[in-house]
């Protein structure tokens, strides 16, 4: 028997088979949105699930839903609120007392949650784990003498020295979290890295590396924070363009977005589009220990020569806020009045000649690469020229760049454009320009010691008014260097379902999958 | 006799094989150290202290000297361990292992896609050269050739998952599930395949013109044999030596090069997992990774290699004469 199909039949076969697909071949993936769960892009896989030694935000978004603290982040705020606790009380300046609810227990039948596990979890970061290293997050912890059983659910957190920082760093954050002693003891410091036991809202029902992650609702949680979605499912993509076009075809119902392909994702019929101001810090500045850097009027000279607006509209798009001072608004110590420093092209000639440079000089400026860096090295390099200071853009790689922090690496830079993330409390911010960072993250080497103190002071105030006033003082020292040219605090653009409202905390970085709810119309 | 010539043509090839994998894999160990970073930044953060990363390297074993790590790698390699995860403690070669098919089902997928029909291609310019049907797969071939295959992989994912929604953008779909896993199969072994269809077509439509001016092709002409099975049955064969030299490396390469589909497509390859753990400087995966895809670039080039010996009569009879290697 032999089949010769006419063109006719071809014809006919390859239409019947178009029509197939285009009616009823659309895949699953595409398949009309279930309310109760929802899929989220990550940037990564997640990496180390152990609170005391995890690998950045993915790991802790995940962490925190599974793992309670005695306090934890309120949805979209810095301010924190009782969680596995229901009393928590600062009793003097070095000791917190806490009262754990009744009925907590970690998942596995790895028993109730008691103030043991509280004394084991925080302790851990004091003390070398069983190779006899410290932990990654020691550094959280580090002003913690001890922790002491007073009942099953209660217990006194001692201090060495006051830390205000305390909560916002450690007992809201990652390091703050509540392992189980049994599970941790069964199952090894290896396997914890792998296996999170917690007692919070969500269980971690499966972990395929490198394809996906599914949090489950945890039906024995007993806390105070309600989740709204049944299930969460993560998908690590690396690539911004792909969760991009995933978002748009529908695979994904929400993604960290460029803020530039905010207004383009908008336009889709169900997407949702949420900007929140970042507490990151963006700055450029000299190595003030290398001339002609270590005269102030070169400096200055630079600061009037930089058109930061321009760099805003032509890097940024002219979307991201400018930052006059080291700390975002919405952080404590925000300098309000700090000066907004405009271009001034004749003062900073004048500056220059004065400083003996009046046909300017050559430098080179380090940058990690990636197209938006680039873009704003490009503008200061045009800035710059209009003055004679001919500058070479250096491009590093990512974890290049960042090698420049070790091994007293940053001797050699000479201007560099920086990026550090920020956290929820300002002597987060203030440590990096300490005299003590230099040859590490200061890589302005910039050394003051009435900074130093100020920092020091901020780290064991108790008093908020107080610690506003340091950390302004602390901004005013660093704006008369001249050494640091804020650009911006950024921007994180998120795009959602339009039925969905995300739960970001203010730094974008940070999610709360617990606050993830369904948006009222 | 001959089975002896045989055995050293086959024993030269094996070792300098070997060579090639060992020698790859020093050079790749010695060259991830050399450029600056550590994971220690990417887990720590950007702005870890130098007592933080001295104790997480030392924690990960990344404060023993080089050569040491190289040593250590060799060592547990003989006992099938490619050592673990930096960030997790997971052992390389589950991730290697958990990588490489879809891969491979990429690689051959995109392979298969391109022989389909890169060779009906060729047949058919080869046919009447300087024709219009020529001069049509001339130009789609070079246009296939040199248009990047992430350039085509966004435009694939632009109008069949975006627009109409046909197949998925991510992943490779749910294990245990063919059918799935063929539906996610599709689009980036088609953007993979483009560039090699038009090879494929460029290549054999030379050798087929070649071989069709021979002498003993010009007999079978003067012998009234058919043009369709002049070109089927006597110049394919000998035609196609080239090509399949030329598909072994690029399998090879599919293994390795799969990169920018991977990523763009997120597939959960070994292209994909060696470029994240470059990015992150996770040295036990970057070497691991690397190790399986030498070795298996090696041993498809020694699969097409001897392949080749054996479809190619001149080969055989070399061989057979002993005076093969």
């Amino acid at each position: 028997m032999t089949f010769n199909p006419t063109r006719r039949q071809v014809l006919l076969g390859g239409a019947s088979i178009a029509t197939v697909v285009a009616l009823g071949g659309v895949h699953p993936a595409f398949a009309a949105a279930d309310r109760s769960k929802i899929t989220v892009r990550v940037d990564k896989d997640l990496s180390n699930l152990d609170p005391a030694n995890r690998s950045g935000p993915v790991d802790l978004n995940v962490i925190w839903s599974v793992q309670q603290g005695l306090i934890s982040f309120k949805p979209g705020s810095t301010e924190w609120e009782f969680d596995a606790a229901e009393e928590l009380e600062q009793v003097s300046d070095t000791e917190i007392r806490f009262k754990l609810r009744s009925g907590l227990a970690f998942t596995g039948g790895y028993g109730p949650l008691t103030a043991e596990d509280v004394k084991f979890s925080f302790e851990r970061f004091i003390k070398p784990d069983t190779e006899g290293k410290p932990v990654t997050y020691a550094k959280d912890w580090s002003a913690l003498d001890r922790v002491e059983v007073t009942g099953p659910l209660e217990g006194r957190i001692i201090l060495k020295n006051p830390a205000p920082a305390l909560y916002t760093i450690a007992l809201a954050d990652g390091s703050g979290r509540i392992v189980s002693k049994k599970a941790f003891e069964a199952l090894g410091e290896k396997a914890i890295a792998t296996t999170l036991i917690g007692s919070g809202p969500y269980i971690l029902k499966e972990w395929t590396p490198r394809e996906t992650f599914v949090l489950d609702i945890n039906p024995d949680y007993k806390g105070p924070i309600k989740p709204h979605f049944q299930q969460i499912i993560g998908k690590p993509i690396g690539e911004q363009k792909t969760s991009e076009i995933a978002f748009q075809s529908g695979e994904i119902d929400f993604t960290a977005i460029d803020p530039e392909n905010g207004k383009a994702l908008a336009a889709l019929p169900d997407a949702s589009i949420t900007e929140i101001p970042a507490i990151d810090y963006v700055w450029f500045g000299p190595n003030i220990e290398k001339a002609p850097f270590d005269d102030i009027r070169v400096r200055q000279a630079i600061r009037y020569a930089v058109d930061i607006d321009a760099i805003l509209q032509g890097a940024y798009s002219g979307l991201y806020p400018r930052a006059n001072a080291l700390l975002a608004p919405s952080l404590l110590g925000y300098w309000k009045d700090a000066p907004v420093h405009t271009r001034d092209l004749e003062k900073a000639q004048s500056l220059l000649a004065e400083a003996g440079h009046p046909d300017g000089f050559k430098t080179k400026l380090t940058i990690e690469a990636n197209a938006r860096y680039e873009a704003v090295a490009q503008i200061i390099q045009a800035n710059l020229a209009e003055v004679g200071i001919e500058v070479e853009i250096e491009a590093l790689e990512s974890a290049a760049y960042w090698a420049l922090g070790e091994n007293d690496a940053s001797k050699d830079l000479e201007l560099s454009l920086i990026k550090y993330n920020g956290k929820f409390d300002p002597g987060f911010q203030t440590q990096w320009f300490t005299s003590a960072q230099v040859g590490q993250w200061n890589w302005q080497r910039w050394k003051n010691a009435d900074f130093d103190a100020l920092h020091e002071k901020g780290g064991v105030t108790v008093d908020p008014a107080e610690r506003e006033k340091i950390y302004i003082e602390a901004q005013k020292l660093l704006d008369d260097s001249a050494a640091f040219i804020w650009i911006t605090h950024n921007l994180n653009a998120f795009a959602s379902r339009k039925w969905l409202k995300p739960g970001v905390l203010p730094n974008g970085n940070n999610w709360l999958y617990t606050a993830f709810t369904e948006a009222t119309a | 006799m001959r089975s002896a010539s045989l055995q050293i043509h086959l024993a030269f090839k094996l070792t300098t094989a070997l060579l090639a994998v060992a020698g790859s894999v020093v050079l790749l160990l010695t060259l991830t150290r050399l450029i600056p970073g550590d994971p220690a930044t990417v887990i720590l953060g950007s702005r870890a202290t130098p007592e933080a990363v001295a104790a997480l390297n030392a924690r990960i074993g990344l404060d023993k000297p080089l050569i040491e790590q190289v040593f250590a790698f060799f060592r547990r390699l003989f006992s099938g361990d490619l050592g673990q995860d930096v960030f997790n403690g997971r052992p390389v070669l589950g991730l290697v292992l958990g990588a490489l098919p879809n891969t491979a089902a990429l690689a051959i997928s995109a392979m298969l896609c391109a022989i389909a029909f890169g060779v009906p291609l060729a047949l058919l310019s080869a046919r009447r050269p300087g024709g219009r049907v020529d001069r049509l797969v001339a130009f789609l071939s070079v246009g296939f050739i040199s248009t990047p295959s992430f350039v085509v992989s966004v435009f694939l994912l632009m109008v069949f998952s975006v627009t109409l929604r046909w197949f998925p953008v991510l992943g490779a779909g749910e294990s245990g599930d063919l059918g799935d896993q063929l539906w996610h199969l599709v689009l980036p072994t088609a953007a993979l395949a483009a560039g090699w269809i038009g090879y494929i077509a460029r290549l054999l439509r030379s050798s087929l013109l070649e071989m069709l001016g021979e002498n003993h092709i010009r007999t079978l002409r003067a012998y009234g044999v058919s043009e369709a099975k002049i070109l089927m049955k006597y110049a394919l064969k000998p035609a196609v030596l080239p090509t399949v030299a030329v598909v072994g490396m690029g399998f090879g390469e599919l293994l390795g090069g799969a990169v920018f589909a991977e990523v763009i497509f997120n597939r959960p390859g070994l292209g994909s997992l060696i470029y994240d753990a470059i990015r992150t400087r996770n040295y036990p995966v970057v070497q691991g990774g690397v190790f399986v895809i030498v070795l298996l670039y090696v041993l498809t080039n020694l699969i097409a290699d001897l392949s080749q010996s054996l479809i190619d009569p001149r080969e055989r009879a070399r061989l057979a004469s002993g005076r093969g290697q």
